[in-house]
């Protein structure tokens, strides 16, 4: 799949965590957590177009969590709303932790309104993207998260 | 309109008592009288027994629709190597054709060779993106999904609310059958009909079963 060129339309104040040294290859580890298993499949095939294999599946934030613990993930792909534990809640406990908090966190959700986007920035997300999305959306922001992580 | 909540039963009801909750009850009785008058009870009482169905219908809307973009995702998932591999041979022959430039093969049947294998190449290529396309297009799932169950949080709700409403219009003789075997210490047994006030009214009622 082609690279999507950064086009700076996109440009956001989202908090994102350095990280040191380049760990952009594709062995680095994904968690999506989505209770809806058509959206985990879509997430998880895109990211395999993106060469991306190593990906992990949680199917609400506090099983996401308890695979977090030791889990050594590179990424978390979130969404919202979900039963037992909410993707905001996890998007807190995550920057709260002292072993996770540097964590890029990208939220993909279909809540679309303006305190939700501001929510979830102040909460720390590394980006957020409104459901339903287009595969070049989703990988124009893992884009912008992976520079920030190389760099 | 005539009621059997009169006015002076407001005043009646009202004397000695906050007069919002006053007003709040008397609204309610008015409102049940009416009820009755125009059959309302009856349609509530259906309404609350279609809710069950109208959820089922839902519940069913999601299976099937979670069914359906599964299955679409599993044929996805199978075609997009198929595509990959015509898409990697081609490339791989054109380049074993390029190598064997000069080696006496007809120079008309070359050209047509490589013409073929670029539009492989290139169908192969778009009938990935198309797949892409189709797979997320599946994402409708979720978001009606989503909204659906929405509405049976909402549906549970009404439900709720028009249980209430029947209860509440249902007479005071029947409504003791609903109340089941688990209603535990009686905290007014006097008041209750129904309810025995000491071991004495137990044993009677024990013995005049033959006990």
């Amino acid at each position: 799949m082609p690279h999507v060129a950064d086009t700076g339309l996109c440009e956001n104040n989202f908090f994102t965590p350095q990280l040191t040294g380049s760990k952009m290859n594709k062995n680095l580890k994904f968690l999506i957590v989505d209770d809806f298993l058509t959206m985990r499949r879509i997430v998880k095939n895109l990211l395999k177009d993106l060469g991306f294999n190593n990906v992990e599946e949680a199917e609400d934030g506090a099983i996401a969590w308890e695979k977090l613990q030791g889990g050594n993930f590179d990424i978390v792909i979130s969404d919202w709303n979900m039963p037992n534990m909410d993707g905001l809640t996890l998007l807190q406990k995550i920057r709260a932790d002292a072993n996770l908090s540097k964590t890029p966190v990208l939220m993909v959700t279909a809540e679309a309104q303006k305190k939700n986007i501001i929510a979830a920035a102040q909460a720390g997300a590394s980006g957020y993207v409104v459901k339903p999305f287009s595969a070049a959306i989703l990988e124009e922001k893992l884009n912008k998260i992976f520079e920030k992580m190389g760099g | 309109m005539q009621t059997d909540a009169k006015d002076n039963d407001f005043e009646l009801f009202a004397a000695g008592q906050d007069p919002l909750l006053a007003r709040v009850a008397y609204l309610t009785r008015l409102l049940r009288s009416n009820m009755r008058e125009l059959g309302l009870d009856k349609a509530v009482e259906q309404a609350a027994y279609v809710i069950p169905d109208a959820r089922e219908r839902l519940r069913y809307v999601v299976r099937m629709t979670e069914q359906a973009a599964t299955q679409v995702l599993s044929a996805i998932e199978q075609a997009q190597p198929l595509q990959s591999a015509v898409n990697e041979q081609s490339a791989a022959l054109q380049n074993l054709l390029e190598g064997a430039e000069g080696q006496g093969m007809d120079p008309l049947l070359r050209k047509q060779i490589e013409q073929y294998l670029d539009l492989t190449r290139n169908h192969a290529a778009t009938t990935s993106g198309l797949l892409s396309e189709i797979m997320m297009a599946q994402s409708f799932q979720d978001l009606t999904g989503q909204v659906i169950a929405k509405m049976l949080a909402l549906i549970d709700e009404l439900e709720n609310g028009l249980i209430m409403v029947l209860l509440e219009n249902i007479p005071e003789q029947k409504r003791e059958d609903l109340s089941g075997y688990l209603n535990g210490p009686q905290v007014n047994p006097k008041a209750n009909a129904e309810a025995v006030t000491n071991q004495d009214q137990v044993d009677d009622l024990l013995s005049s079963l033959g006990l």
